[in-house]
C-alpha cells in the first residue's frame, strides 16, 4: 500500500476519531502531557532538579513543608512566598590603586502581611574577597547586613543567611534608628527578617507592620587580587508558601517534581506498552495461525505469566535486586504481554479462517506473507488500542513498586514522591499538597490513555467485524 | 500407479489434464465418554472414495447437496486440506504430496473461484491490489508496469473496464457480479490449466448470474481452460457444463455427458435429484410434487452399509443393503452405480459373495 | 360480499436515512382471496421483503408507512398502535416465516420453549394445556414427530428446522401467511418436501400466503399469481398461467428474468441476463423505472411512468409498450 493510500485511511480515521468526545479529550491531555513533559525543564522554576532530586544541599533555601502560594487567598493575610532573584544589576568602579569594586543590585518588591523566613545571599567566585552586603528599604534606609572577607572556592555557593548569621547587625540598625526600641533586643531570640521587613516602631518585634514596597538587595565585592572574582549573585527569599504545589519536608518543591514525573512517566508507560504489545501482536498471530504445537506452547507461556501474580513478583524482585527502571520496565514487559496475547489471538483465528486468507493460500502465498499481507494489518490497528488501554496499568504498576520504595533511585516519578509523602507521614500532618497532586497526576495520565483507547477501540475494532 | 485407476477412466492420458484417484477425506469427530473408554475413533467420511478425470478443455459438474463432500473435494484439489487417502496427478504427474517447490508449480496451474466473492478478497485491498498478489507471490512481472499491464488484460478478459475507474476500488465498492469478476480474474491472470469454481453464482442475483456464467464460459473457450464446477443447481450446471456428476454422502452416483445424465439418469437419487428441481411452467401451483426418496440424508459419520442410498431409495433390494455397486457403464461415457442397472443373476451373486464376506469377518472378529 | 383477506391500497414505505428518502416501496396495491398464494418476486432490494414487513405494520427504523391502506379481513391496520398489532393482527391473523428465521432458533432453548414464548407473547389468554395441545397439532400438521418439541434446535437438520419455524406461524391459525424465501437456503430434495408441505397446508387449511422469493421458478410452482416487482414498484401482477404460459409475460422486465431462469430440460446455449443494475432508490430515474435497462425503451418510457394497467382478466402491467400506448407506438 502506497503512502497517499495511507493518508486517506488516515484521514478517514481522523473523520470518525473526531466524533468521538472521549477521544478527543484524551488526546488534548495526552499532547498537554507531552508538551509539558518534553519541554518541561524550561517551566520547572527549579533547573538542574532533575539531576538533584535527592541532594539535600540543591533543595536548603527552600522553605520546609510549605503550603502552595496560591493559599494565599486574596481576602485573607498574605504569607510572604518563597522567591528566587536572579535578575542582578551590575555595575564596576574603579578605585584609588587600581582595585576593582563590582556592585549588584537586585529589586524586590515586598508585598505580604508577614515577613518571609530567611533572606539568603547566594553567589559564587574565586578567591579572597571582601563582599558588603546590604538591604535598602522602601523608606530609603540601608542595613548593611554583613561586610566581611570571604573565602570563595570555586564552583561553590557561598551563602549568607539574614536570620542566621545577619541579627546582630539588624539590630544594630535598629539601635542607629531608635536606641530605646533596640534595648529589648537580643541577638539570639529575634528574627531579624521581621524586623528587616517592618516599620519602625516601639512594638515592631511583638506586633510588627509590616512596610510594603520596593527593597533593593546590594552585593559589593572588592577584587584585590588580579583573579579574585565573584558570580551570579542571587537573592532567595524563603518564604511560608512556595511555589504552585508547595514543598515537602526536604524543601524540594514539588511542582518541580510533578513536572519531572511527567517524563518518566510517558517513557515508562509508552515505552513498556508499546514493547508488550509488539510482543502480544506477534506471539498471538504466530500461535493462532500456525497452531498446533506452537499454539500450544505460547498458550502455556501465556497462562504461566497471565496467572502468575505481578505485584508480589516485582516486589520480591525490586527488593532482592535493587532495580533501575530499564530493569523495571523489562519485568513488566515479561507479564504485562499478555493482555495484549489473547484479543490478538481470538483474532487471529478468527481472521485466518477467513475466506480471503484461503483464496491466498490456495494462490500460493507463504505463510509468512498471508501473516504480513493480511492478517498483521487487520490486527494492527487494534493492538494500538490495545497499548493505549495498557498505558494505565504500567503506569500504576511502577508507582505501585515506588510506593512501597522499590524504585529506581536515579529517577523522579510520582510513584516516589507518594512514597516519600507517605513515609514522611504527609497525610497525618495534613500536608495534602504533597499527596494530592501526584495522585492527581496519575489518575489524569491514566485517564487521558483510557479516554484514548476506548475511543479506538470503538473505530477499530467493529471495523474486523463488520467491514 | 496405472493399475490403481478405475476401470471407467475411459479418457487418454493426453487428453487428461487432472486425475483424482480414490480421494478421500476423513475428519474426527468428538467422541463420546463411551467411545473414548472402547478406544473407537470415529470419523466423519467427508469424502469417500472419489475418482474422476478433467480432460483439457472441458466442464465438470460436481453436483449434489449439501453434505455430500463437493466441497472437501474441490479443497483437497486446491491442496488447501490433505486427503486421507488417494492421489492426484495433474499432468501425469503425482502431486499428492509435493514439497514446497513443485507445490508452487501446481498453485500457478490450478485456481480456484469462492462462493463468496466478497468474502474472498481482502477488504482493505483495492482491485488492483488483489489483482497483483498472485503475480507478487508467483513473481511475475519484474516491474510494476509490467505488472500493470497484465492486470489491464486481465481486467479487459472478464469485462470490467475501464482499468483507471476499477482499479482504485475496493471490494465493497464494486456489485455482487462485478465481484465475481475480479475474483475470476485473479484466478485468470497467471494463466491457470485448472479451474475450480465453487458454487461460483449461487451468491449473485439471479439477473445477473446468467451473465457471470456466459463471461466464465468465454474466456474457459479462449483460454482452452478445464473447470472443475461445484455446485448444488443442477439446472445452472446443465447449462454450463459438458459432463455432470453426481455426489451423495462423499462419492459419486452417476457421471457422465449432462445431457444423458439430465435426460435419462440412471440412478435413483440423479432421478429424485432432477425431479424434485423447480421449473418456471405453469399449472403446478396447487398439485403436490411426487418425490422418488424418502427420509432425509444421513450423517456422513454413520454411513449406511452396502449402497450408502438404500435407505432413500424406494427401489432398494436385497442387495443393496449388503453390496456397494460399482460405476457401471450405462451409456456413452456414462456411468452409474447402482445395482439396478445389472442382472439378476449379478445381483444374487454378489449379495450372496458380500453376505459370506460378513459372515467371515464376524467370525473372525 | 369480499372474499378477499388482504387488501393492499397504494402502499408506500420509506426509510428516511442521512443521504436521503430511500423510496423502498413506492406505492403499490394488490389483493389476496381466501385460499389463494401470491408470488411476489423480484431481484435484491426491488422491496419483496419490505413489502412483508410492511404488511405486519412492522418496518424497522428510520423506515415508515408514510402513506396507504392495509386492509386485514376489511380492517385497516396501519393506524393501529403496537399492542392491538401484537394481540389482534400479527400471528392470530398474519404471520410471517422471514428469512433464515430456521438459523436464528436460539440455541439454548428447546423447541418446546420457544414454541411457547410465540404463543405466550401472542395472545391474551394464556394456558399450559392450550400451549402443549396447540403445539403437539402442529407440529405432527408439518410432518415432525412429537419428540421433536424436546429436541434442541442444533439437533435438527435444515428441513427440519424450517418445518418447526411454518408450525410456529401456523400456531395462532392465521388465514395469512407471509414467506420470506423459505426453501432458498435448503437443498434442492427438502425444498420440494417444504413446498409441498406448504401446498398442502394451503388445501387442508384454507390458508393464504404471501410468497416472496427471488426465484421465478419456485414461484411456478406455487404461486397462483405472481406480482412482479423493480425498484419499489409493482411491474406486473398476473396469474400463473398468464405469466408462465404459452403467451408469456408482459412486461420486458418479467420476460427477461424468465429467460434468465435456467430451465432443466431444455439445453440453451445461452442464458439471458439483464445488464446494468437496478435504480438508486433515493433518487430514482423520471419515468419508467426500468426504461434505462430496457431493450424496448422509447423516449415516453423515460418521460412519464406508467401504471398498473389491466391488460387481461386480473392481468395488470406497468408498462408502455404492453398496453400499446398510442404514443409509444407512434414514437
Amino acid at each position: 500500500m502506497s503512502f497517499r493510500e495511507n493518508l486517506e485511511g488516515l484521514g478517514e480515521f481522523w473523520k470518525e476519531f473526531r466524533r468521538s468526545t472521549l477521544g478527543l479529550v484524551g488526546l488534548t491531555i495526552l499532547i498537554l502531557f507531552v508538551l509539558v513533559g518534553s519541554f518541561g525543564q524550561y517551566l520547572i522554576p527549579f533547573p538542574g532538579a532533575t539531576e538533584n532530586w535527592r541532594n539535600i544541599d540543591f533543595w536548603q533555601d527552600n522553605p520546609q513543608a510549605a503550603p502552595p502560594v496560591w493559599t494565599n487567598l486574596p481576602w485573607g493575610t498574605q504569607a510572604a512566598s518563597s522567591e528566587f532573584l536572579t535578575d542582578a544589576k551590575t555595575e564596576t568602579d574603579e578605585l584609588d590603586g587600581g582595585v576593582k569594586q563590582q556592585t549588584w543590585t537586585i529589586n524586590y518588591n515586598f508585598t505580604a502581611d508577614q515577613a518571609p523566613r530567611d533572606v539568603i545571599f547566594a553567589f559564587a567566585g574565586i578567591g579572597q574577597v571582601p563582599v558588603i552586603l546590604s538591604v535598602t528599604r522602601p523608606d530609603g534606609k540601608t542595613i548593611e547586613v554583613s561586610r566581611e572577607q570571604m573565602d570563595l572556592v570555586e564552583e561553590q555557593l557561598t551563602r549568607f543567611s539574614v536570620t542566621n548569621t545577619g541579627a546582630g547587625k539588624v539590630i544594630e540598625f535598629i539601635r542607629g534608628e531608635d536606641a530605646e526600641i533596640a534595648t529589648s533586643m537580643l541577638a539570639d531570640i529575634v528574627k531579624p527578617t521581621r524586623l528587616l521587613f517592618s516599620k519602625i516602631a516601639s512594638d515592631m518585634e511583638t506586633n510588627p507592620v509590616m512596610l510594603k514596597g520596593e527593597y533593593v538587595f546590594t552585593i559589593k565585592a572588592l577584587y584585590l587580587t588580579e583573579n579574585s572574582k565573584v558570580e551570579n549573585p542571587t537573592v532567595r527569599i524563603s518564604g511560608f508558601v512556595s511555589g504552585l504545589m508547595g514543598t515537602d519536608i526536604s524543601k524540594r518543591d514539588i511542582f518541580t517534581g510533578i513536572i519531572i514525573g511527567i517524563r518518566w512517566a510517558l517513557i515508562i508507560g509508552l515505552l513498556t506498552s508499546l514493547i508488550t504489545v509488539l510482543i502480544g501482536v506477534l506471539l498471538g498471530v504466530i500461535a493462532a495461525y500456525f497452531g498446533g504445537k506452537i499454539d500450544w506452547v505460547i498458550n502455556r507461556v501465556y497462562e504461566y505469566f497471565y496467572l502468575m501474580p505481578i505485584i508480589p513478583f516485582l516486589i520480591v524482585i525490586a527488593a532482592i535486586f535493587k532495580i533501575t527502571i530499564w530493569w523495571l520496565i523489562a519485568l513488566i514487559v515479561i507479564f504485562f504481554w499478555s493482555g495484549a496475547f489473547k484479543p490478538v489471538y481470538g483474532m487471529a483465528l478468527q481472521l485466518k479462517e477467513e475466506v480471503f486468507v484461503e483464496a491466498s493460500r490456495a494462490l500460493g502465498a507463504s505463510s509468512w506473507r498471508i501473516i504480513l499481507r493480511h492478517i498483521f494489518p487487520m490486527v494492527l490497528p487494534y493492538s494500538f488500542a490495545v497499548m493505549a488501554l495498557s498505558v494505565p496499568g504500567v503506569i500504576v504498576y511502577e508507582a505501585t513498586v515506588s510506593i512501597l520504595g522499590l524504585g529506581d533511585p536515579s529517577i523522579v516519578s510520582w510513584g516516589q514522591i507518594l512514597h516519600d509523602a507517605e513515609g514522611q507521614g504527609a497525610v497525618i500532618n495534613n500536608l495534602w499538597w504533597w499527596v494530592v497532586p501526584p495522585g492527581l497526576m496519575i489518575a489524569l495520565m491514566g485517564m487521558s490513555f483510557v479516554f484514548l483507547g476506548t475511543a479506538l477501540d470503538k473505530i477499530l475494532q467493529p471495523k474486523l467485524k463488520t467491514r | 500407479m496405472n493399475d490403481n485407476k478405475p476401470h471407467y477412466f475411459e479418457f487418454d492420458d493426453q487428453d487428461v489434464v487432472l486425475e483424482v484417484i480414490n480421494l478421500q477425506k476423513h475428519f474426527p469427530i468428538r467422541r463420546h465418554a463411551s467411545e473414548v473408554l472402547a478406544g473407537a475413533h470415529p470419523f466423519v467420511r467427508a469424502v469417500d472414495g472419489v475418482s474422476f478425470q478433467l480432460r483439457r478443455g472441458e466442464i465438470l459438474g460436481l453436483v449434489g447437496e449439501s453434505g455430500c463432500g463437493k466441497t472437501t473435494t474441490g479443497k483437497m484439489i486446491m491442496k488447501l486440506l490433505e486427503p486421507t487417502h488417494g492421489s492426484l496427478v495433474f499432468n501425469g504427474e503425482d502431486v499428492t504430496h509435493t514439497g514446497k517447490g513443485s507445490e508452487i508449480h501446481y498453485r500457478r496451474r490450478v485456481q480456484m473461484v469462492f462462493q463468496d466473492p466478497y468474502a474472498s478478497m481482502n477488504p482493505r485491498f483495492k482491485v488492483k491490489d488483489v489483482l497483483e498478489e498472485p503475480l507478487l507471490i508467483h513473481k511475475v512481472g519484474a516491474t510494476k508496469a509490467e505488472r500493470v499491464q497484465k492486470i489491464r488484460a486481465v481486467m479487459e478478459k472478464v469485462k470490467i473496464t475501464p482499468y483507471e475507474e476499477y482499479s482504485e476500488r475496493h471490494p465493497h465498492m464494486l456489485s455482487g457480479g462485478q465481484r465475481q469478476r475480479i475474483a475470476t480474474a485473479r484466478t485468470l491472470i497467471l494463466e491457470p490449466s485448472v479451474i475450480v469454481a465453487d458454487e461460483p453464482v449461487s451468491m449473485i442475483d439471479l439477473s445477473t448470474r446468467a451473465e457471470i456464467l456466459h463471461m466464465m464460459k468465454t474466456v474457459q473457450r479462449e483460454m482452452e481452460l478445464s473447470f472443475l464446477y461445484i455446485t448444488h443447481d443442477i439446472s445452472t450446471a446443465r447449462y454450463f457444463t459438458d459432463r455432470i456428476s453426481v455426489m451423495y454422502l462423499g462419492k459419486i452416483m452417476e457421471i457422465g455427458p449432462s445431457d444423458s445424465v439430465i435426460d435419462q439418469p440412471m440412478h435413483p437419487y440423479s432421478r429424485a435429484l432432477i425431479s424434485a428441481v423447480c421449473e418456471p411452467v405453469p399449472g403446478k401451483a396447487n398439485e403436490l410434487k411426487v418425490l422418488p426418496i424418502t427420509g432425509e440424508i444421513p450423517s456422513a459419520a454413520k454411513i449406511p452399509a452396502g449402497c450408502r442410498f438404500h435407505t432413500r431409495c424406494l427401489e432398494a433390494m436385497e442387495v443393496c443393503k449388503v453390496a456397494e455397486p460399482e460405476l457401471l457403464k450405462v451409456g456413452k461415457q456414462h456411468y452409474a452405480a447402482c445395482w439396478l442397472n445389472t442382472d439378476e443373476e449379478t445381483r444374487r451373486k454378489s449379495r450372496e459373495q458380500a453376505v459370506a464376506q460378513l459372515e467371515s469377518r464376524a467370525k473372525t472378529a | 360480499m369480499t372474499t378477499n383477506v388482504l387488501e393492499v391500497k397504494n402502499l408506500k414505505l420509506h426509510y428516511f436515512t442521512e443521504q436521503g428518502v430511500v423510496r423502498a416501496l413506492d406505492g403499490i396495491s394488490f389483493e389476496i382471496a381466501r385460499g389463494e398464494t401470491l408470488g411476489l418476486v423480484g431481484e435484491s432490494g426491488c422491496g419483496k421483503t419490505t413489502t412483508g414487513v410492511a404488511l405486519l405494520n412492522m418496518p424497522s427504523p428510520p423506515g415508515r408507512i408514510v402513506e396507504g391502506q392495509i386492509l386485514i379481513d376489511g380492517i385497516d391496520i396501519v393506524g393501529m398502535n403496537s399492542r392491538q398489532l401484537r394481540r389482534e393482527v400479527r400471528w392470530s391473523k398474519i404471520a410471517m416465516v422471514f428469512q433464515g428465521a430456521m438459523n436464528c432458533l436460539t440455541p439454548v432453548y428447546t423447541i418446546r420453549q420457544l414454541m411457547d414464548e410465540t404463543y405466550r407473547e401472542h395472545t391474551d389468554k394464556y394456558t399450559k394445556e392450550d400451549a402443549n395441545a396447540s403445539m403437539l397439532k402442529y407440529v405432527n400438521m408439518v410432518g415432525l414427530p412429537d419428540h421433536i418439541l424436546d429436541r434442541y434446535p442444533h439437533e435438527l437438520s435444515g428441513g427440519m428446522k424450517q418445518r418447526v419455524v411454518i408450525a410456529m406461524a401456523l400456531f395462532l391459525e392465521p388465514s395469512l401467511i407471509i414467506m420470506d424465501e423459505p426453501t432458498t437456503a435448503l437443498d434442492v430434495i427438502v425444498q420440494a418436501q417444504i413446498l409441498n408441505l406448504i401446498k398442502g397446508l394451503k388445501k387442508n387449511l384454507g390458508l393464504s400466503y404471501i410468497f416472496i422469493t427471488h426465484d421465478l421458478a419456485t414461484e411456478a410452482e406455487v404461486a397462483d399469481r405472481i406480482m412482479v416487482m423493480y425498484a419499489g414498484k409493482a411491474v406486473e401482477l398476473g396469474s400463473n398461467e398468464q405469466i408462465f404460459g404459452l403467451q408469456g409475460p408482459m412486461h420486458p422486465y418479467t420476460a427477461k428474468l424468465l429467460a434468465a431462469t435456467p430451465r432443466l430440460h431444455q439445453k440453451v446455449d445461452e442464458l439471458a441476463f439483464i445488464p446494468g443494475s437496478p435504480p438508486d432508490l433515493i433518487d430514482p430515474p423520471v419515468g419508467c423505472r426500468f426504461a434505462p435497462r430496457c431493450p424496448f425503451a422509447k423516449a415516453k418510457c423515460l418521460q412519464v411512468e406508467p401504471t398498473m394497467t389491466e391488460v387481461g382478466p386480473r392481468h395488470q402491467v406497468a408498462c408502455w409498450k404492453a398496453i400499446k400506448d398510442s404514443d409509444y407506438e407512434r414514437q
